[in-house]
């Protein structure tokens, strides 16, 4: 083994421009493709937040961004009535751009007290105190902090908006971790906001999963004839509506990624079977000396593997260096989705690259192992 | 005693549409210990001939024994270990692995062994001894002049230590000084550590270092005066 891995390194050694722009290839090719997946992980975990079952989004109806939606704040007393609800939330939401985004930014104003009560977020710095006294100050998720570099004692502004750190929390639900948490009555009264007595949307908790459907369909009966009737759906739907778009171009992307991992194993293929070709002689010399095929397909199985595994890890590393340091997150219609760096998107990194290896290294291995020994008495 | 016999040996191949027959119902003894040098012209079935003896290609008709040994009956599989213990090769065009060093080129055919690494260790000194190169152990074969990389291809051929060693124009990219001393080497293993030798050549000088000279020509052996190899 010892020797087959020596004779693959040297090989390797020996055309290090090849090997380099090989392995460059492979690692832009992994890069793209974890980072894809890492999306549509994040994605996935945002759609399987813990409380999505038991909580409905109550919206206006035929409005599918934050930026229209207006709901009298009324409501939410008339909805904590209906039997089964547990709690009303009234949310403002203010974004940056209610388009797909990668640098989305989400106000997100609600009563200090509820909001503390009703979404699953620990702060993890800062003030609580601070944040129920201050009208002006925030409690802000770590992906959003991390990104923007803001710690307790920040200010930020955005637009009209300014705010004061008070806290950064962190959340089970991934969709909270890249908000600005702020007073209801504070956005409301922002200047390009500026909508005393309206909401967003008003996030009800249910007492059981399993009412869902029947509190939802009480609730838009309930504002059927007001002056702005409501579609209640459950969170997971809402947010299934609300990323359709962001999971179809997902969807094509994840193909598109795969179809660069395919192009990679061609490239790697290629490669190494041009490195087999030259050197047709040296297989021929091994077989003479009574190695036997295994062996001489353990040299190029070697070979295929660092290339496209140590390829495929560089892009793997960089791509979760990259997501890590930058702190990405794609915003959809206020849906905030960060890209998830968790080992399982290392894993599947790694295992496809096994794979894409073991398929590349077929061809070239073949044909080395059968290099036909006599070539070398022939004078080959 | 007889180490090699072949028995009405016949081969043919294939080029383009000709059917070609380097051999026909050849039949030849070489005893062990002998060196036995083949002489003819370019496709006259020198290397064919070589090609069955050393169990790389198989016999259309007749039979090829090696040591007792039928190589007929075996399998790739078979023909590869029987290889790696009975049989050293050494090319015209050296045939070193570039990306290994001289020591390590000759180290190369003890891995198919079962050596610990001080075994192997001992045994490439030993042939780099024998051959006189083991100052250059660490060299890779371009920085080698073409009688070392010879010598390093005769040290492979023999670290194993196989019963027989078959020479495939052993001199013919070498000038006239590497070539005497390439012949005088390979007699001195003939003579001194009793391998059977087997070469083929068009050079007559290196034929004359041969204990037995035979001619092969249009698929035929034929029995070649020395006084007319001297």
């Amino acid at each position: 083994m010892r020797l087959l891995l020596k004779l693959a390194y040297r090989y390797l050694r020996r055309r290090p421009g090849r090997t380099a722009l090989t392995l460059a290839g492979v690692a832009s090719s992994f890069l793209l493709f974890v980072c894809i997946e890492s999306l549509a992980a994040g994605l996935d975990r945002a759609l399987s937040g813990q409380d999505a079952a038991r909580t409905l989004i109550v919206y206006r109806m035929n409005r599918y961004c934050p930026q229209t939606s207006f709901l009298p704040e009324r409501y939410a007393k008339r909805v904590r009535e209906i039997e089964g609800v547990e709690s009303v939330l009234p949310v403002k939401v203010y974004l940056s751009n209610c388009r797909a985004s990668l640098d989305v930014v989400a106000f997100q104003g609600a009563p200090a007290d509820e909001l503390l009560a009703t979404r699953p977020i620990e702060v993890i710095a800062g003030d609580v105190e601070r944040f129920k006294n201050q009208p002006q100050s925030a409690l802000i998720g770590r992906e959003f902090a991390a990104r923007r570099g803001l710690g307790p004692g920040d200010s930020f502004r955005f637009g009209d908006i300014s705010v004061d750190v008070a806290g950064v929390f962190r959340s089970r639900d991934s969709v909270n971790e890249g908000l600005i948490l702020t007073h209801l009555e504070f956005l409301q009264r922002a200047s390009s906001v500026n909508r005393l007595g309206t909401v967003t949307q008003l996030e009800v908790k249910v007492d059981q999963a399993e009412n869902s459907g029947r509190i939802a369909r009480e609730i838009d009966a309930l504002f059927k004839s007001d002056e702005e009737p409501t579609d209640t759906r459950s969170q997971l739907q809402f947010l299934e509506d609300s990323t359709r778009e962001l999971r179809e171009l997902l969807a094509f992307a994840r193909i598109f990624g795969l179809v660069c991992v395919a192009v990679v194993l061609v490239l790697v293929a290629n490669t190494v079977l041009m490195s087999v070709q030259e050197r047709r002689k040296d297989f021929g010399i091994y077989a003479t000396i009574g190695f036997r095929a295994p062996h001489i397909t353990g040299v190029v199985l070697i070979e295929t593997l660092f290339l496209t595994l140590g390829g495929g890890l560089l892009g793997v590393v960089g791509a979760l260096c990259a997501i890590h340091f930058s702190h990405l997150s794609l915003g959809v219609e206020g849906v905030i989705v960060t890209f998830d760096l968790s080992p399982m998107v290392f894993v599947r990194g790694a295992l496809v690259a096994l794979v894409a290896a073991l398929l590349a290294c077929l061809a070239p291995a073949w044909r080395a192992a059968n290099t036909d020994p006599q070539l070398l008495l022939k004078g080959a | 005693m007889t180490f090699i016999e072949l028995q009405g040996v016949t081969k043919s191949y294939s080029k383009g549409e000709h059917r070609i027959t380097p051999l026909a119902d050849v039949t030849l003894e070489i005893k062990q210990g002998e060196f036995f040098v083949l002489l003819g012209p370019s496709g006259s079935g020198k290397t064919t001939l070589l090609n069955l003896l050393g169990g790389i290609d198989r016999p259309d008709d007749g039979t090829v024994r090696v040591n007792g040994t039928s190589l007929n009956s075996m399998g790739p599989r078979g023909l590869a270990a029987w290889r790696a213990t009975h049989v050293g090769y050494v090319f015209q065009a050296h045939h070193l692995i570039p990306v290994l060093t001289a020591y390590e080129n000759i180290e190369l055919p003890l891995h198919l062994f079962t050596l610990d690494a001080r075994q192997r260790h001992e045994r490439v000194a030993l042939a780099l001894a024998a051959v006189g190169l083991t100052d250059r152990a660490t060299h890779y074969p371009r920085q080698l002049s073409g009688g070392q990389e010879q010598r390093v291809a005769i040290a492979r051929a023999l670290v194993a230590d196989p019963p027989l060693l078959i020479c495939d124009e052993p001199t013919g990219n070498l000038d006239r000084d590497s070539a005497q001393a390439t012949m005088h080497l390979l007699r001195r293993l003939n003579e001194e550590r009793g391998k059977t030798l087997v070469m083929v050549t068009h050079d007559v000088n290196a034929a004359s270092f041969g204990s037995r000279v035979l001619r092969l020509d249009k698929g035929k052996l034929l029995e070649q005066p020395a006084e007319s190899v001297q």
